[in-house]
């Protein structure tokens, strides 16, 4: 059994487990997966706030001004970014392993062995990466993730691995 | 991540996220969690462990095609026995950390999940 607190320590595993007891309401939202995964297009979504070195970075003074708070926009990462070609703008993790090798955070480069194993269908052209810590998440839920949806839809995306830092 | 996985899933796309903290994940109502066991910022293992990091997306993928129910949990077998002490902290405290030691009278905003409404300036 996984133990969700095991890296945590003491005042903020407290902070976890009672975060974990505020249990959302209403139904859980459910898109069946309707074809096989060898047949999928894949994207990935990183919490890890990654842009490419060519991009704009994350605003951390948003943060750094309001610590409730953080940047609330994303970043495109087209499926070739490799290790090197981005920059980690998360201020609650070492960067340092994303830096050595991005897919400790980001598993691009496994999802296309994936696809050249015939495992799945294809990496989508686009992934994406947002700051994973606010505790005001309105805009990125009510703003940012309809764009990265509709850019999904548009690149025919048919399902979507998320990965936290 | 759970409540941008919830958005996503129910813009029509089926979802699933690999997370070190699966209670919490749960508890904002993800339809499908593959649960693991990893420090923060290594969600995959260890830079370099091409074939660690592969096994865990494979394991991944076949979990959302498994996963036949709304919050679904698969407990991924892959035990972390690392034994070298990782430094997995930030270089500097992150600024909610750093303003609750200069504010602790405000920690059961944060306890709570009820952060005061910005001021104008703090807008971005």
């Amino acid at each position: 059994m996984v133990d969700s607190h095991r890296f945590l320590d003491g005042v903020t595993k407290r902070v976890m487990r009672h975060w974990s007891d505020i249990r959302a309401t209403g139904s859980i939202p459910w898109t069946p997966l309707t074809i096989p995964v060898p047949q999928c297009t894949i994207a990935l979504v990183s919490s890890a706030a990654l842009a490419l070195n060519s991009d704009r970075p994350f605003d951390l003074e948003i943060e750094r001004l309001d610590p409730w708070s953080s940047d609330p926009s994303y970043r495109v990462l087209p499926r070739d970014t490799r290790t090197g070609e981005v920059q980690i703008c998360h201020l609650h993790i070492n960067p340092a392993f994303a830096k050595q090798d991005l897919n400790s955070v980001m598993p691009l480069e496994r999802l296309v062995e994936l696809v050249a194993l015939g495992e799945v269908g294809a990496s989508a052209p686009s992934h994406y990466s947002y700051v994973g810590y606010t505790l005001r998440p309105e805009r990125l839920l009510h703003e940012t993730v309809p764009s990265i949806v509709q850019q999904m839809k548009q690149e025919r995306v048919d399902a979507v691995v998320l990965v936290p830092v | 991540m759970g409540l941008v996985q919830c958005e996503i899933e129910a813009a029509g796309f089926s979802t699933i996220s690999l997370s070190m903290m699966p209670d919490l994940t749960a508890s904002t109502g993800a339809p499908r969690i593959a649960a693991i066991e990893r420090p923060f910022g290594l969600t995959l293992g260890l830079p370099g462990d091409a074939s660690g990091q592969l096994a865990i997306l494979r394991a991944t993928l076949q979990a959302l095609g498994a996963i036949s129910e709304p919050g679904g949990v698969v407990d991924l077998p892959f035990e972390w026995n690392h034994e070298a002490k990782l430094n997995t902290h930030p270089a500097q405290l992150p600024p909610i950390a750093s303003y609750l030691r200069r504010h602790p009278w405000a920690f059961p905003r944060f306890f709570n999940r009820t952060p005061p409404e910005p001021t104008a300036s703090e807008i971005p």
